[in-house]
This record gives C-alpha cells, sequence and structure tokens, in this order.
C-alpha cells in the first residue's frame, strides 16, 4: 500500500494495514537515531508549528526531537502566549499560522475534535498530539510499535489497560489500535472511572487487578492525572493506589514474562510501585525510544502526501 | 503499462551480471582491498546479491549492504504518495572503505545523489564507485557509473525495467516499458 493521508488525526479512522505501514516506516526511522548523524534530510525546506493549546513537556519534546532529525524548521506555539487569550478563535489562529505558508501543524488540544475541525479547514498537514479524551494517536502507534518489537505480533495477544479510561485519550488510541490489529483488549479499574459501556466496543471490561493481570501478555499502566480528578469519579490517591497500584506482589499474580507499559510522567508507588517501574518487565524508557521513532514516520509521511 | 518490449532475455542479462562481477573484481585484484558492495532498493539489492554469488565464486569475501534512499529524495512533499521505505543494513564501517554502490538503472542520476547522501551519513567512505546493469546515459546530475554492462540509449519518457524473478505477467529479462499516462 501506499500512504494517502494528510493528517494523523486517530488510530479509529486507520486501517489494520494503514497502522502497520507506519510501524514498518518507524522501524527504519528508529535506525535514523542510531546513526552518529542522527539527521535525514526528509523534511528539508518545510515548517512544522507545534501548536499546543494543552501544555505538554514530554509529547512536544519529542515531537521537537523528531522533526530535528528530520531536518524541518520548527516554530513552537503555547497557548498562553498566542492570541486565543486575546478572542480570537482557533481556526483564525491557525489560518494565520497557514498563511505563513506552514506545511504542518502538530496540535494539542483540550477539547475533542478540534484537530479533525482544522484539519478539514487547512491545507497543510495536521497531526492530533492529543485532543481532550478522545485520541492521542502517537502514544498509540508507540505502545503498538513497542509492542510488536517485543511480542512480536498482535494476534490473540492479551493486554490490560489500567487506571482511569474514561477520561484517557491514551486508552482509547490503545484500544482502537490493539483491536484492529487482533489483540484481547481488557481494560480494568474503579467502576466509575471503567465503566461497563466499554463492552460495547469489543473489549472485556474488570474492576479487580488480579483478574485484569492474570493472563494477560501485556500491561499498560496510566497515569492517574490528579489535575483531571476534581468530579467525585476518583475515590483518592490511597485507595486507588492499594486497590490497583502495580507492586512487587503484584507480579505474583501475572505471567513471568508480562510486559508492563505506561506512558509517562508515573506517578511512582501510585499506579506503579517504584521497583516495578525499573524491573526487569517494565519497558517504559524503551517506548520513549520508540516514541521518537514512530513520530519520525508520521511527520514523514504525513509531510510526504501533501499534493 | 501500455507497451513492453524486451531489450534482453534472463540469458543475456545474467551473463551480464558476470560480466559486471569481473569488472568489479578487475578494479580490486592485485589491491589488498575487500570489496564492499551497497545495493540500492528495490532492483539494486536484488543485483547487488547476485554480484556477491559471483564474487563468493571467484573467492571474493564482500562486505554487503543495503540502502533504501527515500528518506533522501529530492522531491518529498511534490508527490501524491512516497513509496514503501525499505530496510537499511550497513552492517560494516564504511570508514576509509571502497565501496561500490549497486543499482540496477542509472537514469537521472537523482537516486544516485541520495544514495551518495546517505551513505556517507554512516561516516566517510574512502572511495565510492558505482555498478549499474543498464546506463542510460544524459543523466540530470553530473553522475557517471564506473561499471556498466549495458548502454541502452531510449526516450527520457519510456522506462528500463530490470526483472530478476520471472512471473506469470512477465518473464526475467530487461524489458523497455512505456507507460501511457
Amino acid at each position: 500500500m501506499q500512504w494517502k493521508r494528510k493528517d494523523l488525526l486517530g488510530l479509529y479512522d486507520l486501517s489494520a494495514e494503514e497502522i502497520t505501514f507506519i510501524l514498518d516506516t518507524a522501524a527504519e526511522f528508529k535506525k535514523v537515531s542510531q546513526r552518529r548523524v542522527k539527521k535525514v534530510p526528509a523534511l528539508r525546506g518545510m515548517t512544522v508549528v507545534n501548536f499546543f493549546v494543552e501544555p505538554s513537556t514530554r509529547t512536544r519534546v519529542s515531537f521537537e526531537l523528531a522533526e530535528q532529525r528530520l531536518s524541518a524548521d520548527i516554530v513552537n506555539m503555547q497557548a498562553q502566549a498566542s492570541s486565543l487569550l486575546k478572542g480570537e478563535t482557533l481556526l483564525d489562529t491557525v489560518k494565520n499560522i497557514e498563511a505563513l505558508q506552514v506545511d504542518l501543524v502538530v496540535m494539542r488540544h483540550s477539547a475533542t475534535g478540534a484537530q479533525n475541525f482544522i484539519a478539514d479547514r487547512l491545507k497543510c498537514g495536521v497531526i492530533n498530539a492529543g485532543d481532550g479524551a478522545h485520541e492521542h494517536p502517537t502514544q498509540g502507534l508507540l505502545d503498538l510499535f513497542t509492542i510488536r518489537e517485543k511480542m512480536g505480533g498482535f494476534k490473540g495477544l492479551n493486554v490490560s489497560i489500567i487506571g482511569d479510561i474514561l477520561h484517557s485519550r491514551v486508552a482509547r488510541s490503545n484500544i482502537w489500535g490493539l483491536l484492529k490489529l487482533g489483540a484481547n483488549v481488557t481494560v480494568a479499574g474503579p467502576s466509575t472511572l471503567v465503566p461497563r459501556e466499554f463492552e460495547e466496543i469489543g473489549v472485556r471490561v474488570c474492576h479487580n487487578l488480579k483478574e485484569a493481570v492474570a493472563n494477560a501478555d501485556v500491561i499498560n499502566l496510566l497515569r492517574i492525572q490528579h489535575e483531571r480528578q476534581n468530579n467525585g469519579f476518583f475515590p483518592g490517591i490511597g485507595e486507588y493506589a492499594s486497590h490497583f497500584g502495580v507492586k512487587s506482589s503484584t507480579l505474583e499474580w501475572m505471567k513471568p514474562e508480562c510486559m508492563i507499559m505506561h506512558p509517562g510522567p508515573i506517578n511512582r508507588d501510585v499506579e506503579l510501585a517504584g521497583e516495578v517501574a525499573d524491573g526487569e518487565n517494565s519497558v517504559i524508557l524503551e517506548q520513549v525510544t520508540n516514541g521518537l521513532a514512530v513520530r519520525m514516520a508520521v511527520l514523514f509521511l504525513v509531510a510526504g502526501c501533501r499534493k | 503499462m501500455n507497451s513492453c518490449q524486451q531489450l534482453f532475455d534472463a540469458e543475456e542479462m545474467m551473463a551480464a551480471v558476470r560480466n559486471l562481477a569481473g569488472q568489479i573484481v578487475g578494479r580490486f585484484s592485485g589491491k589488498n582491498r575487500k570489496i564492499a558492495l551497497v545495493g540500492i532498493h528495490q532492483v539494486g539489492v536484488k543485483l547487488a546479491e547476485l554480484l556477491n554469488i559471483e564474487l563468493k565464486k571467484q573467492g571474493y569475501d564482500a562486505d554487503f549492504g543495503m540502502l533504501d534512499i527515500t528518506m533522501y529524495r529530492d522531491d518529498i512533499g511534490t508527490r501524491s504518495m512516497l513509496p514503501r521505505i525499505h530496510e537499511t543494513e550497513i552492517p560494516f564501517d564504511v570508514n576509509e572503505k571502497e565501496i561500490v554502490l549497486v543499482d540496477d538503472v542509472l537514469s537521472t542520476g537523482r537516486t544516485i545523489r541520495a544514495a551518495l547522501d546517505a551513505l556517507t551519513d554512516y561516516g566517510r567512505p574512502g572511495v565510492i564507485r558505482l555498478a549499474v546493469l543498464v546506463d542510460r546515459g544524459e543523466p540530470e546530475f553530473p553522475i557517471r557509473a564506473d561499471f556498466v554492462a549495458f548502454k541502452v540509449d531510449l526516450p527520457a519518457e519510456r522506462k528500463v525495467l530490470v526483472n530478476f524473478e520471472a512471473s506469470p505477467e512477465l518473464p526475467a529479462g530487461i524489458f523497455d516499458v512505456y507507460w501511457h499516462k
């Protein structure tokens, strides 16, 4: 196949073949970062705007480095410093950005679908770096990349995603990608954060940690987002940690080779105990390395089909 | 594909591969240097593999690599889509090496320009030579091949297709192909 999309908005929209195509492309970009010259001229002469209406550090840094390694020119914009605060609409802001002959916009926004809205109205490519609780496609892709690299494939693989599924865009992008590629997905956490309705999209829902990890080949632990927990869904840090925090003792319930993932930043000893995060089942830092490769691949593919 | 004419059959093509291997060996014989072959995806890699087999028959144990030049193209963002990226693998130290870059056809020279950029990102090779099965002459860049099996003179709009693997649609051989837009 050949890549034909000018935007990357979410994994829900992609076919299994398209996802695999991105992962294959990322595998070659991963090698670029292992060379002494960690840069290719692919996006030379192109300009990428990183527009983070919602704050981000690691995703932005990862995108920025990916853009540098593709030789793109970069402009970083943050909401606090943009005209959105002066009352300009989002569309006017991005139309102004586009008028500066920008080739790609990487955008994070707290509103679901904000990127879809602007992608439909701009000629330049748009990459979703996280929209509300909807999707975070490059995080989903880097998780898929890490799983495929370690496990060899997805067919029949049991993956459990544990945490605040309700508010998580990482969970959604993972779920769509994993289901398309043939994995069995379990989502687990307190019933307020993991409603039964998730069963309707083809995942197993469970409210018990032991049950969630017992048969898993991969567990993906989500960060408890304190900043989003002011609506009465969350039981409290101590209670969450005691029921759903993964500790050394949890490993006794798991397959010995079960892989432990976390999108970061970790709340040590809340969703994941420090010794497990640093233990041999953990691939957390490899996820960070792979994130760079996946973002290079996505930028390259999206930039490559603008005509 | 609207018209397709055979320029060389499979037998002539394989004789040309042996001829090319002979030219490369001639260049290296007597010098105490190891041969390093780097094929350019896709057909260049296949050709480099065949050359490597010939070199082995003649007692040469060559270093072998393969290169995908998609990340180094000069037309990214101007095409409607990008080709799939194939595996790049340079498993030897290129510094100070005499490297023979291998591609099936030298046409515009743009692929070779990209390959030179890609290869020099792995280090500082001592010498880079170019081996091609078909040289069409008149490249768009000042790039010439050092080892050539066939020189073919065809109008620019025609494509030279090297096919090593016979299929029900197309036998092995070298073809002159005309694509109607």
